[in-house]
């Protein structure tokens, strides 16, 4: 199984954990990560605020360079996943618009794209391609944890979330469940915590990871696990400051999927440690 | 096939032929024919177009005549009834506490209609297909389960009858093929009322034989009583002792009888119906019968070769939860609902039911399948809940359709379901969205002058302002909740629209700038993903809304918090390819918002990674030389350039020279 691999926004930056748990966790299930190693950022949404068909090129630079890679594109983001999924939707269904991008990939880089490509979220390569059963059977350290599935709104969208369903999704419950974990029913699992408002809205994103954050709290989670790494910044940087702002109860460890996966993959057992001892003193 | 009755019909023309094969049975008078009261089960003397049962010791002993003077009719008048079950029959008179066993000395030989291999078309359409369903009823639950059942029976290819017990005569069961019986439980474990007579009189010693009949009972009762179904039981072990034949064990259902009850009907009809025309059960026909009656049997085949699916409407098992507020006691909960109901049924219908059948109190906005404050959430999605069916609202996992239902999002909720939209009428009205038109060119018309409008424009125009609710779209955004002045997508798209719609005077495009410009306005949405996810209309306003907020970034040139976060994350895009979170949190919040962050403890969680499992502490050389960069989770002050960087210069000089 092979992919060609996009890390997301800040995989490469702030949230380094992600870079190298996907690694281990990807050799552990023998899935092969081929480096797009041109790709630039998906845009997260914002940079299509400033120009659309800029963000389209861009990301339609890097379906061309998975197409000549003759790979459909992994990603551990959330974020990634679904403007990437968007933006190739949006290609492939306006064919003069295709056409138009086209003519400026040809110019700027020698590229073209022809939209024979997809992109997954690693989430749905596991549930759907590599399958759970398989998962499970190499599970060395079981998450014995109870555990809220973070999916974020992106990746839930239609034609992105693999075969999940857009509004009510438990491919995450599923994962947590075969890891050994408990997974936790929760409404928060796919509202947005408002990144893309971050720096501009602060008050109001706050306030939108503060209620994702109590209501996982509420519903007796020990921790948090998140498919997107922006939101896992905001969900984890944030959420003292979210906590004082609205007087909800906010403390909790927050991580990665990646880091999930790979720990209960038998890799990296120091951060395991290191997990059950914030598990035991974080919090209320 | 046993012999149980025999009747004249009208045409005997008092030939006398019968009379002189069989005067132990047929009586032949001035003007018909009739059966003589000693050979009948129920001593009458006419023609028996009751078809009362002939006596067992008759049928035993003059079998062939029987037959024989049926032959030997010249017009055909005399109809031989028979069944498939010739045993023996014991009569149980459980009134009198005696029993009587009467036997069929010789059982005789059966002959089922044959049946060629999956001929279930012949099986379910000839001879008699009538099937009774008597109820027993005290508050009407019965009743109406019979005449649901008597409907559903045309499906199995029966013709069912609904009987009400008071009044019924007991005499016309023993011709009866089929009889479904549904009867509930009264006080302490007694009949229902108009069931009391019929009881009494199939528990003298007169009551018929019931040889022939096939039978099943439902019974319905509550298990906090002592005699839980009770009636019912009676009816099951009295229909057995008459000599009828038990098709499908009863069912005792509780006060949450209808899934229950509607298994055991699905299967008591398929059973009925491999009953034949002439009494015989075919019991290897059941499971074929089940499939016709489900539709299972390929669909039609169309014109062109394509084969048409039969459609099934099969009952969903339904666990409905539904939030629940009383302001009186200003409580919340959540009340749940486990039923069986048809897919195709809305979930307004749904609701509805209920209402109507367990919870009077259950409030939510009812209307019209179109109408638009009857918005609701159900299991995280916004719908009218009037135009969506229940298999098609959520995933059916593991058999069961399991609805969270919640009030919409966003509103302050008055009870249950019912929210008040108020508010978003308020912020409707601030936002000034009538029209204020410019003097244009236009037709005249023999009316008026009227404009024109490039169709283009109009169709853009009109597809971005037709969603279906403005509460279902108001309640889309995740940013409304939490920012109280936040005008919402349903009234910003109305005034986008309004802005770029040609008719509109340059005042009014100016005040609608401002508008959209405004705290209030399209910089208050935080993220347009929640809005774009919201079904086929949410992908049309969330592309709408983003025109917008491109257009207002660009006439405030990019300043402010809002502009600089777009302008600096595109900007550090340019220069490497990647996201450069230093840059965007230095050039956004400025010198006060770092020093802000490094106070309110943002810094320090950066740092330290402090919820997550970190890895290596020092992961660059840059957090040697110029700490934070590099330490825990504090992004990188400096970005390595992605592969042929100069391809992403290249677009970007290609398509926007302002970065």
């Amino acid at each position: 199984m092979k992919y060609a691999y996009h890390p997301g926004n800040v995989a490469h930056s702030s949230a380094p954990e992600v870079a190298t748990t996907m690694t281990t966790l990807c050799y552990a299930l023998g899935i092969e990560l081929v480096p797009l190693a041109g790709a630039t950022s998906c845009g997260a949404g914002i940079v299509r605020q400033a120009n659309r068909r800029l963000q389209l090129t861009l990301n339609a630079r890097t379906f061309a360079a998975a197409e000549a890679a003759g790979l459909d594109i992994l990603t551990p983001c959330a974020a990634t996943a679904g403007n990437l999924a968007e933006d190739l939707a949006t290609l492939k269904s306006d064919q003069i618009l295709l056409q138009e991008v086209n003519e400026v990939l040809s110019k700027t880089c020698d590229l073209t794209m022809s939209g024979e490509v997809s992109v997954h979220h690693l989430l749905h390569v596991l549930v759907d391609e590599i399958g759970l059963d398989k998962v499970e059977e190499k599970v060395r350290n079981p998450i014995d944890f109870v555990v809220a599935g973070y999916y974020g709104p992106n990746m839930q969208q239609a034609g992105a979330c693999g075969g999940d369903d857009v509004y009510d999704p438990d491919y995450f419950e599923q994962l947590i469940s075969i890891l050994g974990g408990t997974p936790v029913q929760w409404e928060g699992r796919v509202q947005s915590v408002g990144v893309p408002g971050l720096f501009s809205e602060e008050p109001t994103v706050l306030k939108q990871a503060a209620e994702v954050l109590s209501e996982a709290k509420a519903e007796g989670a020990d921790l948090i696990v998140s498919a997107c790494n922006l939101s896992h910044g905001v969900l984890d940087v944030y959420q003292g400051k979210a906590g004082r702002n609205t007087g909800l109860a906010t403390n909790i460890p927050v991580i990665h999927l990646c880091e999930m996966l790979s720990f209960a993959l038998g890799n990296h057992n120091n951060r395991l440690a290191q997990l059950r001892t914030r598990i035991a003193v974080i919090g209320d | 096939m046993a012999i149980i009755s025999v009747w004249i019909e009208e045409g005997c023309i008092t030939c006398d032929v019968c009379e002189e094969t069989l005067p132990e049975v047929f009586e032949v008078t001035e003007d018909t024919c009739f059966i003589k009261a000693e050979s009948r089960v129920d001593g009458g003397h006419d023609c028996n177009e009751g078809k009362a049962e002939l006596k067992p010791e008759i049928i035993a002993e003059f079998h062939d005549d029987l037959l024989d003077a049926a032959d030997g009719c010249p017009v055909d008048v005399i109809i031989i009834v028979e069944s498939g079950e010739a045993a023996t029959v014991e009569v149980e008179e459980a009134a009198i506490s005696e029993a009587e066993a009467v036997t069929v000395a010789e059982p005789i030989a059966a002959e089922p209609i044959e049946i060629a291999g999956d001929d279930i078309e012949e099986l379910l359409s000839v001879g008699d297909r009538g099937l009774s369903i008597l109820f027993g009823s005290q508050s009407g639950n019965s009743e109406e389960l019979a005449a649901k059942w008597a409907k559903l029976a045309a499906n199995y290819g029966l013709e069912g009858a609904v009987h009400d017990m008071d009044g019924f005569d007991l005499a016309s069961l023993s011709s009866m093929k089929r009889v479904l019986i549904v009867c509930s439980t009264w006080g302490e474990g007694e009949m229902p009322d108009n069931a009391e007579e019929l009881w009494l009189a199939a528990n003298t010693a007169g009551a018929p034989s019931l040889a022939g009949v096939h039978f099943s009972v439902c019974a319905l009762g509550d298990t906090s009583y002592e005699f839980y179904c009770q009636s019912g039981i009676e009816w099951d072990e009295r229909f057995e002792a008459l000599g009828a034949t038990r098709l499908l064990e009863r069912v005792d259902c509780d006060v949450d009888y209808d899934a229950p009850a509607a298994a055991w009907a699905s299967d008591a009809l398929a059973a009925m119906a491999a009953v034949d025309g002439t009494g015989v059960f075919h019991e290897d026909m059941v499971e074929a019968v089940k499939a016709h009656a489900a539709g299972d049997e390929g669909g039609a085949d169309g014109e062109d070769g394509f084969t048409v699916p039969n459609l099934a409407a099969e009952p969903l098992h339904t666990e409905i939860s539904i939030f629940r507020y009383d302001p009186t006691a200003a409580s919340t909960g959540v009340d749940t609902w486990v039923c069986a109901l048809p897919g195709h049924m809305s979930v307004l219908a749904a609701l509805r039911e209920i209402k109507n059948t367990h919870d009077g109190t259950l409030s939510f906005r009812d209307g019209a399948v179109d109408d638009q404050s009857t918005a609701i959430c159900v299991n995280g999605r916004l719908i009218l809940p009037g135009n969506v069916r229940l298999d098609s609202v959520a995933p059916i996992r593991e058999g069961t359709l399991a609805l969270r239902i919640d009030p919409l999002p966003g509103f302050e909720v008055i009870r249950d379901l019912v929210v008040d939209h108020w508010s978003l009428e308020r912020k409707r009205e601030s936002s000034k969205p009538w029209m204020v038109a410019a003097t244009r060119e236009g037709f005249a018309t023999s009316q008026a002058t009227i404009g024109t409008m490039d169709p283009v424009v109009a169709n853009a125009l009109h597809s971005i302002t037709d969603f279906s609710s403005a509460p279902l779209l108001h309640a889309s955004s995740d940013a409304v909740p939490h920012a109280n002045g936040y005008l919402g997508p349903a009234v910003l798209v109305t005034a986008w629209a309004r802005r770029n719609d040609p008719r509109s005077s340059d005042n009014s495009v100016a005040s609608l700038d401002t508008l959209l410009g405004s705290s209030n306005g399209i910089k208050a949405e935080t993220d347009l993903v929640s809005i774009r996810r919201q079904n086929g209309q949410g992908v049309v306003v969330a592309d709408a809304l983003l025109d917008a907020k491109t257009s207002v970034l660009a006439q405030n040139g990019f300043n402010g918090r809002h502009g600089k976060h777009v302008w600096w994350y595109t900007w550090t895009l340019k220069s490497s390819g990647k996201v450069n979170d230093t840059v965007i949190y230095r050039q956004v919040l400025g010198p006060a918002g770092l020093l802000g962050n490094l106070t309110s403890g943002v810094t320090a969680r950066m740092v330290t990674g402090f919820t997550r499992t970190g890895g290596d502490m020092f992961y660059d050389m840059l957090a040697l030389v110029a700490p934070p960069a590099g330490l825990g989770k504090m992004p990188r002050q400096f970005n390595s350039s992605v592969d042929k960087h100069h391809e992403v210069v290249a677009i970007f000089n290609e398509l926007d020279g302002r970065f």
